[in-house]
């Protein structure tokens, strides 16, 4: 019922309103804005998510990784949520490229990696290490060494 | 004396009338409607001084009608000139504008639902700064961060990244609903 109106008056040619679940709506408010309300950035300058940022979890330096990204360890989101924002990105954007059977992240482990943050690496020559291994000796393509925006 | 078609007409309107309706019942439904009366009004209105506490001095001021004002209800942290001044819309570019590829999100309260709604601004870009009144140079800032929170804020000129950063104009796409009502 109140969306009603709104549909129609208000949102003109967009879409109506969607609901969103907790995690989606931290998503996209957290993190959307540069890396795509569906994980594919539109930017050379960010990664895509969509149907491959699950790679990362083949190793335990890169399920670290994520979490340690400055922008994810300095959120204002609790760990709770944090957990549900990395867990909606890994298995429902980048569904099919995590491994089979990877766990969830639990809050506990966002608490402990957050805590050490990336903020004393050369943060782009780091993740070229981590996805050069994830190549080479797991499941990862090579267009992972790319961010998969799009370079217009 | 005959009647005339028209009595004739009103007299068969007022004969079908009475058949269907009595004053029992209109008195009934009378009675119930001004017995509910007290009651449904006040729903609204108490939870609308209820929540003003609350409110942002941008969401007393918010209206639905005019996407060519600042005080639109979706450009609560728009900063920069409405797009919807320079020949574009409240979420559409310019002719010869394009959007930024990527934006900060946040949420503006729609002063009728009272519901948080997820929004998007977005620069359009590519043109030179578009001279629009001054009426349409807004700075809404509803939970936007400083600069150093760079994901979260509205100074930033979203459109770098693009072949030409030139910054013409602000959007806000309305994306989906961010919470439940306010209570």
């Amino acid at each position: 019922m109140i969306l009603g109106p709104l549909g129609s008056a208000y949102l003109g040619a967009q879409t109506p309103a969607a609901a969103f679940s907790a995690p989606q709506r931290d998503y996209i408010l957290a993190c959307a804005g540069c890396h795509g309300l569906h994980g594919v950035s539109n930017s050379s300058l960010v990664p895509s998510l969509q149907g491959r940022v699950g790679y990362f979890l083949d190793l335990p330096e890169g399920r670290a990784y994520l979490s340690r990204l400055p922008n994810v360890a300095f959120s204002t989101l609790s760990d709770e949520q944090l957990a549900g924002v990395l867990n909606y990105m890994v298995f429902e954007i980048g569904a099919g490229s995590a491994p089979a059977g990877a766990r969830p992240y639990a809050a506990a482990e966002i608490r402990r990696w957050r805590s050490e943050p990336l903020t004393e690496v050369t943060l782009s020559a780091y993740r070229r290490q981590l996805v050069e291994t994830l190549i080479s000796r797991y499941r990862a393509p090579v267009s992972l060494r790319g961010y998969g925006g799009d370079a217009r | 004396m005959s009647k005339s078609p028209i009595d004739r007409l009103g007299e068969r309107l007022t004969r079908r009338l009475a058949g269907y309706s009595s004053r029992r019942s209109f008195l009934a439904r009378l009675g119930m409607a001004l017995s509910a009366a007290p009651v449904l009004p006040l729903l609204p209105v108490a939870r609308a001084s209820a929540a003003d506490a609350a409110k942002t001095d941008f969401e007393r001021y918010a209206q639905t009608s005019d996407p060519t004002k600042c005080n639109y209800w979706k450009y609560c942290a728009s900063d920069g000139v409405l797009c919807s001044c320079c020949g574009g819309g409240s979420h559409t570019c310019p002719p010869g504008a394009e959007p930024s590829p990527i934006s900060w999100i946040g949420t503006c309260v729609h002063p009728e639902s009272g519901r948080s709604y997820v929004i998007a601004y977005r620069d359009c870009c590519g043109k030179p700064m578009c001279s629009a009144g001054k009426s349409c140079h807004c700075d809404g800032a509803d939970r936007e961060l400083p600069t150093y929170r760079a994901p979260l804020n509205n100074d930033i000129i979203w459109c770098f990244g693009k072949a030409s950063a030139t910054y013409h104009c602000s959007t806000a796409a309305l994306l989906g609903v961010a919470d439940t009502a306010r209570k």
